[in-house]
């Protein structure tokens, strides 16, 4: 246990993991330390989870949340960087198990992920899982081409090659 | 930048393999030519610091539910 903490001597932060574990999945892993008890809660509570899904970071606020946490009940998370161009997230949760089992489904458009999240406790920590499957692979093709804020990055390294092709075809 | 010196720089960068382009009519349409895995693995990786950025927001979460918890938990015992 020591020997894991080892890379960040000042706190306990658990690393979070993000793979592509086939066509059609993307696999979030992280452990928190606290009961599964506690961490469902956080997610099943809208005025909790209000409270973490939208961090300064990213830049992006929410603009209201809603999350009716039962078999069949909706959420509808409004995200924006204001008021005028909001964007909505909305779905239906398809299962509910306290404490080790949520599934949700994404209705924005039929390219949405059905998100299976478990909540493994294990001594005073609780294992999470996060798993997305996808409708096809192009589905989850197309949200990876597509994310928000990723080709307003892209375009930023373009300008930086331009302006660095620029240099070198000034010298030759 | 004046389209002559746009269009050699889209030529450089498209000889390169970095963007590929198409015309259609008067329009070329330029899209980065990136190969797909690099550009996945960076993908995955903005999206990995998306959901460790909120997990660092639940982690305050947790802690003051478990906080709370035990306020509660001693209350009642008291």
């Amino acid at each position: 246990m020591d020997a894991r903490r080892e890379r960040e001597p000042t706190s306990v932060k658990n690393r979070t993991t993000v793979e592509r574990k086939s066509e059609r999945e993307l696999v979030v892993t992280r452990t928190f330390n606290g009961p599964a008890r506690i961490v469902f809660e956080a997610w099943t509570k809208p005025e909790l989870l209000k409270r973490w899904w939208a961090p300064k970071s990213t830049g992006v606020s929410l603009l209201s949340c809603e999350a009716d946490v039962r078999v069949g009940g909706r959420y509808r998370f409004v995200f924006g960087h204001d008021a005028s161009k909001p964007m909505a997230f909305h779905g239906r949760y398809i299962e509910v198990t306290p404490y080790s089992r949520l599934v949700w489904t994404n209705d924005e458009s039929d390219d949405g992920a059905v998100t299976t999240v478990t909540f493994e406790e294990k001594g005073e920590k609780t294992l999470l899982v996060m798993h997305e499957l996808y409708p096809s692979k192009e589905a989850l093709d197309g949200a990876i081409a597509g994310m928000e804020g990723g080709m307003g990055e892209t375009f930023e390294q373009l300008d930086e090659l331009l302006v660095a092709l620029d240099a070198n075809v000034g010298r030759s | 930048m004046s389209l002559t010196g746009m269009k050699k720089h889209v030529g450089v960068l498209e000889q390169a393999g970095l963007v590929s382009t198409e015309k259609v009519g008067r329009v070329r349409t330029c899209k980065l030519g990136l190969r797909r895995l690099e550009e996945e693995a960076a993908w995955i990786e903005r999206y990995r610091q998306l959901w460790d950025a909120r997990f660092d927001e639940l982690d305050k979460v947790v802690d003051e539910l478990k906080r709370k918890e035990k306020t509660d938990g001693r209350k009642k015992r008291a």
